[in-house]
């Protein structure tokens, strides 16, 4: 680099401080660079390149996390937690003591106990109790860590989303996937850093605020990759023009950029020439990695993938193609598995439609994920914003209620012990006896695998210092490899 | 002696030599040197907050920094020595170190504890808090130029030049209306050799309509103006009556304090009008939560916190919000103290999805209503309805030939006719959904007259209201709506006593009275926090960086007395905005080029001095309002219904419902971008990629992003394809001869207000040549120069 460009560089820098209310805040640089390894981690972001990789302050296990979000609340009773005792009990009034100071959504205190229809058996050498509805789950049991006594604590979709994924209840606060990208950049450039992929009957409820960027710079908010049309918004250069077209394009809308900046010195506009070059490159890339046909028909088969047809498990064979360019953070939407009975929502033939699509694509990306050595480095998370009541609710056919005190979900791969069960439930599945998981400690815990002291990944903004974690969220230290 | 200080005592002595010298013969300013240190650090535990106080210390009062803790204090004036706080600052034992490792914040610097050690010495002065201290008084020759000009001198530093013309007739149309200066204006004005050219250009453009949209949607981030509900469900709302007496107060510059009041408590005059009325819109802007299975009572309880929040931010530039589950750690706001100002909210008749609202019709905020048919009365419709219903099953039964016996359940697999006959067959009040829908669409297209009720050109506007009996209200522990502290009592509504200069306390029970507080001559936070904000607008920063929080976290301002000379001309002036923003862009300061000053950059690399303007992108509205003002397609009327320009497929498939997106095809489809219909969970793609924010709280400043999905839209949205086709379009009009040189000058004036120089002529030429003007036109909407005021 010439000593001119060095010197625009660190004046991009400095203002890119600015300008982007990264970072510095009400702090002066030198103070920021004297903090000591106790201090607040704020990612050194270069101006030009937001996205550039970055080191974390401590030692990770984990680069990439791809984030499988089941929204609705799936059962855990009718999959993970098998409850002998409550089909003891079925049709009966739950036990007063247990029903004491807990909130649900729809029920009216009058619903009885509900035991599972499905049948249950242990898997694995760690004996994992998987119901009949996730058969694929079986050959990923001694794969995956399986957290039994994972609580939140709201109960209404929306605001429970949005508490799984920002740590807060109300939209405006970042996403764990903006606050990873945030902290360590992506290792591609020439797609987002955090991407969001979405399938099922409808969209997540709270829509954009379930990645947004909250009060960070809106390099780290979640690009949403679209179901119908190109896969990024406005990707696709307009009708009759030609790739030599779009480069003469680029380069002349470089060649004025340069020009203004020769005339007015604003290095904001060496960040836009940056940003331009980035959106060509984007253009190549992101259709060469929608092009599924280019894996092996054992790999279509693996995850139940139709080439040209958008579901589940187009998606998660999608989120390996991303991780694999070097995209940090992949999260996955899929709808509907609020299972509260009635129509569309019932426990019977629509919670095993939803289950058999995301049985076997959730286990495959795992088995592949394995077999290509990329577990070793990248976090796999499966889970909803809450779980279900053991009661059912008064409806014609078969639900349960949204229930926050105790749920199943599991993760795998960097740093996490394989095939290892975490938390219990009492014997009707209302809250954990052992092995509690709070939501703010499952943040903690990722982001400590990813290399961050959750406690100082943070960032000033309207008069104090926000982290994910609030000001709650503990390790769970049992769970490490 | 405490222990600690023994040890340290002969360690530290060589260190305060070393260090005094570093600030110079300057005395030690509290507010300047001391306060930031020990908020930063210290005020967590040892600060306003009780449950949070450790060692029963607090370092945030000189009566509790001096306090007697058993033989020694923390602060003893004039004894640095004697002072533990210095003891423990310094020490390098983990078990006795300030702050302890556990808090992990950084140790104090060398240079800071010299600072704390001089001012100890100095008596350790505490000072309240600058903005909550009264305004300063000036002398008649101040100005903004003399105070920006005094503060670079002693840097060695000095304005920059004045921005040449057409620079300058760019930026101020930018700002003061958020379209573009035409070629025309600009060669007139560049013309125009009389002193007050720039006077007169500024009359004008502060006299346009444009200036209502362009600051009301200022006002509005503030307002959290959307035009959907939020939440999951996100329906749609019309709050448009709202967002038109939003840009009707400001065309007509009505008084800051004025604006304030009808908005919080216009409900609350005597004898209010109507436009007074819609003006309370304002605090109902909060979210609606229409999910199944929600606590009403939650969500109302939700809206008035958010509206305590708000007023806090936007009027009193504090975070007031840290105080609903804990006394705030750093301001003098105790969590009492948030409960007494949400009690101003909490007696709002609205609950959730139900509330009061005032019937408004298109154009009646700016004193034109629209004609509109009388409504049919609801009585009425359904008398038609029934009539309608009888007759249509009659005739149905005759035609549609639908077996007398089909089962319900059957129903559903029906289509035309037969649909329509299978849900007359059904008893109203037992219809499904869907069959409800079908029956009421063939009953209006044959009753057009029953339609009427449904008119988008009538608003049912929300408004806030307040119980006829008052509702008890109670500190939230935790903040948590189902935990009212009923040990502690009913609450009264107050205000925040530090902000309080009054004895004896002024009467405060209504919304009307904290909206007269706000505004009331002593309290000094309101026209600073509002001339602040002002300023930012026009420099990319306030004065007060930190321009959401003038608590004791924030940033001190780097022109104390400016700050406070603008705040009393504004209250001088009467509270109007329009006299302040003749103030700020008529100055030299305002009026100064933006190009870097490389002289200036290493003594002030931020340019916090101002010795040259900044070039500020445009926000997400003005990209699109440019590019339409540029091409002539934009449609100039102001205010009514949300509209529908183009927007690409695809973008509910991530909300939970889908909504209606009927594009405009009338001139509605070019209208600024201002009246866009905005969805809180989904809103149109252009707003998110250009940093608007999606209005689920108050916005009191967008961040200003530069990524490559902006590009991407630039480059090919088929929305500024339109507008660049018909820029080319309107060139080939002006220019009719065969001369593409002139017709490339020409783009290029209407995009950039500029001449092009000879390389940038040369480049565009070259590229029509090889392209079409269309593409001439792409490219130049795609320059960082067009989406920048410079």
């Amino acid at each position: 680099m010439n000593p001119a460009d060095q010197h625009l560089r660190e004046v991009t820098r400095r203002h890119f401080f600015e300008r982007c209310g990264v970072g510095v805040g009400s702090l002066a640089l030198h103070e920021l660079l004297a903090r000591d390894v106790h201090a607040a981690f704020k990612p050194q972001l270069d101006p030009t390149r937001p996205m550039h990789p970055r080191t974390p302050p401590l030692p990770a296990k984990a680069k990439r996390v791809i984030y499988l979000f089941m929204a609705g609340g799936p059962s855990q009773l009718e999959l993970f937690d098998d409850k002998p005792k409550l089909r003891e009990l079925d049709s009966q009034p739950p036990p007063p003591s247990l029903l004491a100071g807990r909130r649900f959504a729809f029920l009216k205190g009058t619903e009885k106990l509900v035991g599972s229809r499905r049948k249950f058996d242990r898997y694995g050498q760690c004996g994992m109790t998987i119901s009949e509805m996730f058969p694929n789950h079986r050959a990923i049991a001694d794969d995956v860590c399986w957290l039994r006594g994972v609580s939140t604590d709201v109960f209404n979709h929306g605001p429970a989303k949005l508490f799984m994924n920002t740590g807060f209840q109300a939209p405006g606060r970042p996403a764990f996937g903006a606050w990873a990208t945030y902290g360590l950049g992506s290792e591609s450039d020439s797609l987002p850093g955090f991407v969001v992929l979405q399938s099922g009957p409808r969209g997540p409820r709270a829509g954009a605020a379930l990645w947004s960027s909250g009060f960070l710079p809106t390099s780290f908010q979640g690009v949403p990759f679209r179901g119908k049309g190109d896969a990024i918004l406005h990707l696709r250069s307009p009708d009759g023009t030609t790739r030599e077209g779009e480069r003469d394009f680029y380069d002349t809308v470089g060649t004025l950029n340069r020009a203004r900046l020769a005339a007015t010195g604003d290095p904001e506009i060496l960040t836009r020439l940056n940003a331009y070059e980035m959106a060509y490159r984007m253009q190549t890339s992101a259709p060469e990695l929608m092009e599924l046909n280019q894996e092996s028909a054992e790999t279509l088969a693996l995850y139940d993938v139709k080439p040209g047809e958008s579901s589940f498990a187009a998606n998660c064979l999608l989120a390996r193609r991303l991780i694999e360019r070097g995209v940090r953070f992949v999260q996955l939407y899929h709808t509907n598995w609020d299972s509260h009975g009635g129509p569309g929502e019932n426990l019977n033939a629509d919670f095993e439609k939803v289950c058999r699509e995301v049985d076997r694509p959730a286990a495959a990306l795992v088995l592949d994920l394995k077999r290509r050595g990329l577990l070793e480095d990248t976090l796999v998370v499966w889970g909803g914003e809450f779980g279900r009541t053991p009661m059912g609710e008064n409806r014609t056919t078969l639900g349960r209620d949204h229930h926050i005190d105790a749920f199943t979900m599991w993760i795998a791969g960097a740093g996490v012990k394989p095939g290892f069960i975490h938390g219990e439930t009492d014997e009707l599945g209302f809250g954990v006896t052992a092995g509690k998981v709070h939501v703010h400690d499952l943040h903690a815990t990722l982001l400590h695998l990813l290399g961050f002291d959750h406690e100082q990944l943070i960032h000033r903004f309207q008069g104090r210092d926000f982290r994910l974690t609030d000001v709650h969220g503990k390790i769970v230290r049992e769970i490490l490899a | 002696m405490s222990p600690v200080l023994a040890r340290l005592n002969s360690f530290s002595a060589g260190l305060l030599l070393s260090c005094a010298t570093l600030r110079g013969a300057d005395t030690v300013e509290f507010n300047r040197d001391i306060r930031p240190l020990l908020s930063d650090r210290c005020f967590y535990c040892h600060g306003p907050d009780e449950k949070k106080r450790e060692a029963k210390l607090r370092l945030d009062t000189r009566d509790g920094a001096t306090a007697d803790l058993g033989g020694y204090a923390a602060i003893v004036p004039a004894s640095p020595e004697k002072s533990e706080l210095l003891a423990r600052v310094t020490s390098h034992d983990r078990d006795e170190v300030m702050p302890p490792p556990k808090a992990k914040k950084s140790r104090f610097t060398a240079e800071e504890v010299a600072t704390l050690r001089r001012w100890i010495a100095e008596g350790a002065r505490y000072e309240a808090h600058w903005a909550f201290l009264p305004l300063r008084d000036f002398n008649s020759g101040d100005s903004i130029d003399a105070f920006i000009g005094a503060r670079l001198a002693s840097d060695g530093l000095a304005l920059s030049p004045e921005a040449d013309r057409a620079t300058l007739i760019r930026r101020v149309s930018l700002d003061l209306t958020g379209l573009l200066s035409t070629p025309e204006e600009t060669a007139a004005f560049i013309r125009d050799h009389s002193p007050d050219a720039y006077e007169k250009l500024v009359a004008r453009l502060l006299a346009s309509p444009h200036y209502g949209e362009r600051w009301g949607r200022h006002w509005l981030d503030q307002a959290r103006y959307a035009d959907s509900n939020g939440y999951s469900i996100d329906a749609e709302r019309a709050m448009w009556p709202y967002r038109d007496w939003v840009i009707k107060a400001l065309n007509d510059d009505m008084p800051f304090d004025r604006f304030t009041i009808e908005q919080l408590a216009g409900d609350q005059l005597p004898t209010p009008t109507k436009a007074q009325l819609v003006a309370t819109g304002f605090h109902r802007n909060t979210l609606i939560n229409q999910e199944g299975g929600t606590d009403a009572e939650q969500f109302r309880v939700e809206a008035a916190i958010d509206r305590v929040n708000t007023t806090g931010a936007v009027w009193l530039g504090l975070t007031v919000g840290c105080a609903q589950c804990h006394t705030h750690k750093f301001d003098p706001i105790t969590q009492r103290e948030f409960y007494e100002l949400f009690a101003f909210f909490n007696q709002g008749e609205d609950k959730n999805n139900t509330g009061p609202t005032v019937q408004v019709v298109r154009g009646e905020m700016f004193g034109q209503p629209v004609k509109v048919a009388p409504a049919t009365p609801a009585a009425d419709v359904a008398k038609l309805q029934a009539a309608w219903e009888a007759k249509e099953s009659a005739k149905l039964e005759k035609t549609a030939k639908l077996d007398p016996q089909t089962p319900r359940e059957k129903f559903a697999e029906l289509k035309g006719a037969q649909a329509l006959l299978a849900a007359l067959r059904v008893l109203p009040v037992e219809r499904t959904a869907e069959e409800k829908k079908a029956v009421l669409a063939a009953f209006e297209k044959a009753e057009p007259k029953a339609r009427k009720k449904t008119d988008p050109n009538v608003a049912a506007a929300m408004i806030m209201r307040d119980l006829k009996t008052p509702r008890p209200t109670y500190l939230l522990t935790r903040g948590d709506f189902t935990r009212p502290d009923k040990e502690r009592g009913e609450l009264q509504p107050g205000i925040i006593a530090a902000l309080e200069t009054r004895n004896p306390k002024p009467d405060t029970r209504t919304r009307l009275d904290l909206a007269r507080w706000l505004v009331s001559p002593e309290n000094p936070l309101t026209p600073r926090v509002t001339l602040n904000r002002m300023w930012m607008r026009y420099f990319g920063r306030g004065l007060v960086e930190t321009e959401e929080d003038f608590g004791t976290q924030g940033t001190a301002p780097t022109h104390p007395e400016l700050l406070d000379w603008l705040a009393r001309e504004f209250i001088r002036s009467g509270w109007s905005m329009k006299a302040m923003h003749r103030l700020i862009v008529t100055s030299a300061t305002y009026r100064q080029s933006s190009n870097a000053r490389p002289d200036a950059a290493a003594k002030d690399p931020r340019n916090l001095l101002l010795a040259r303007q900044e070039r500020l992108r445009v926000e997400a509205e003005i990209v699109r309002d440019a590019a339409l003002s540029a091409s002539g397609l934009l449609d100039r009327r102001i205010g009514g219904p949300s509209v529908h320009p183009p927007q690409p497929e695809g973008v509910y498939a991530f909300t939970q419902n889908a909504k209606k997106w009927a594009t405009d095809t009338g001139p509605d489809r070019y209208r600024r971008a201002l009246y866009t219909m905005f969805y809180r969970s989904a809103p149109h793609p252009l707003f998110g990629t250009f940093d608007a924010p999606d209005f689920q709280t108050t916005c009191t400043r967008r961040i200003r992003s530069n990524t490559p999905l902006q590009a991407l839209t630039l480059a090919n949205d088929p929305a500024f394809l339109e507008i660049a086709q018909a820029l080319a379009a309107r060139v080939v009009r002006d220019i009719p001869r065969d001369d593409l040189d002139a017709r490339v000058r020409r783009a290029f004036q209407l995009a950039l207000c500029r001449e092009p120089d000879a390389d940038e002529l040369a480049a565009l030429t070259d590229y029509a040549r090889r392209h079409d003007l269309a593409a001439v036109a792409r490219v130049l909407f795609n320059t960082d120069n067009f989406i920048t005021r410079e």
